[in-house]
């Protein structure tokens, strides 16, 4: 019998050993088993970005994010938490850069407006001059 | 012999299970390693850094950025690979970030530029219009000024005509004195009065004499010279005699002188005849001279109506 399962010594540390790899494994993992807080302020991130009309304005970066937040979503359902969270920091993140561009982008549109709106006085100061 | 084989494959696997705890260990500290994208990152925030039109803006966005790159270039172990990724895609989506709200910054204060020239080309505009309302005011008042001239020199004809017609009058009125003198008439409130002497009619006689013709031709003449007046014919006698063959023979001499007058053309219809007698002398019947002064035929050639 003792033969066949080995010694009691042999056995102790073959679990010590099995339970340190667990220990380590862990304590480089991210601890509780929770969705990351991370993962609602990018929800929130992406929600902020689309009333914004950055599927307009910056249509890719928000597709980026939603992409980010999906995979966060599914590492989360699938405990790895570790990359939960990263997936969802770098969806929170393109959702910001989506929002920064599409603000941008309106500033642009506005400028680009009144550029015209003053050419267009330009111009018709320029045929009220000819007309005379 | 099976017992053995065993053992040595338990043993075996706890030296695997000892060897993975100890990488694990060292998989959680780091070893050198550089990333090519990390450049890349640190490169686009140098970019923006020297953007003169994006640096020193988004302050807050830039140190961010600034910190992700710094992070992202920490060396980690070959087996953090999937950290390392995070953390360079992090810095490049935080220098992107930096410099989308830098360019907002910088638009918007374009903006604002671009309010004030607008503003400015406004304000340059209105000057136009307030400079050509003056101009055209000006033209305006020209055209009234020159309006003004050629009223003025319709005016002036006006005045220059009623000057020639006050003129005309003038020397109408001289040619009638002219003629009144030659007539040796004199005028009055009555009209022109022509008193002609005795000499005309012999002493108790109503024939005109022939010495009496010339004044009796520029009476003639007078009254063709201005037809539209007519003449009252009075004779008139001294004291001597009867008051009624006095006031006969004064309307027998008024009348012949009519009729002489008629004869040379003058129409009858402007010649009225009366015989005063000697009801109006004009100077005294006690002397020869002054019965000869009131013996008369007065003709009154009335003022025109």
């Amino acid at each position: 019998m003792k033969n066949r399962d080995g010694t009691p010594l042999t056995r102790a540390v073959l679990l010590s050993a099995v339970l340190m790899a667990g220990l380590l494994l862990g304590a480089c993992a991210t601890k509780p088993m929770d969705p990351p807080e991370s993962l609602g302020q990018a929800r929130d991130a992406i929600a902020r970005a689309e009333q914004s009309d950055s599927r307009e304005y910056a249509g890719s970066e928000l597709d980026a994010a939603k992409q980010k937040l999906e995979m966060a979503e599914t590492a989360a359902d699938e405990q790895d938490m570790a990359e939960a969270e990263r997936l969802a920091q770098e969806a929170l993140i393109a959702a910001e850069l989506a929002l920064a561009r599409t603000t941008a982008a309106k500033a642009e549109e506005v400028n680009r407006e009144m550029e015209r709106g003053a050419e267009a006085l330009t111009d018709e100061m320029r045929r009220k001059e000819e007309q005379r | 012999m099976m017992n053995r084989t065993l053992s040595r494959a338990r043993r075996a696997g706890a030296v695997t299970a000892l060897a993975l705890s100890l990488a694990m260990l060292t998989g959680c500290a780091s070893s050198p390693e550089t990333s090519p994208e990390v450049s890349e990152a640190r490169k686009n925030l140098q970019e923006l850094k020297n953007d003169a039109n994006l640096a020193g803006r988004a302050r807050v966005e830039t140190r961010e950025a600034e910190k992700a790159v710094v992070l992202a270039e920490e060396s980690l172990a070959a087996s953090d690979a999937e950290l390392a990724k995070h953390r360079m895609y992090m810095a490049n989506q935080k220098v992107e970030i930096a410099r989308a709200k830098a360019r907002t910054d910088y638009l918007e204060e374009q903006r604002q530029r671009l309010a004030e020239e607008r503003e400015a080309e406004r304000l340059a505009n209105r000057t136009d219009e307030a400079d050509r309302a003056r101009s055209e005011a000006a033209e305006l008042q020209r055209r009234m000024d020159a309006r003004d001239i050629a009223e003025d020199e319709r005016e002036a004809e006006r005045l220059a005509q009623r000057a020639d017609e006050a003129n005309q009058a003038r020397s109408d009125k001289a040619e009638l004195q002219r003629r009144i003198d030659e007539l040796q008439a004199e005028s009055t409130e009555r009209g022109i009065v022509l008193t002609l002497g005795d000499v005309l009619f012999t002493t108790g006689s109503a024939e005109l004499q022939r010495g009496g013709y010339e004044n009796l031709n520029r009476l003639v003449a007078f009254l063709e010279a201005y037809p539209e007046r007519d003449a009252l014919i009075e004779g008139h006698t001294d004291s001597v005699g009867a008051t009624d063959s006095n006031d006969r023979l004064s309307k027998r001499r008024a009348d012949s002188v009519q009729s002489y007058l008629v004869r040379s053309g003058i129409d009858r219809q402007r010649l009225s005849t009366s015989g005063k007698g000697e009801s109006q002398p004009v100077a005294t019947n006690d002397t020869a001279a002054g019965r000869e002064r009131n013996r008369r035929v007065e003709i009154i050639i009335e003022n025109p109506q």
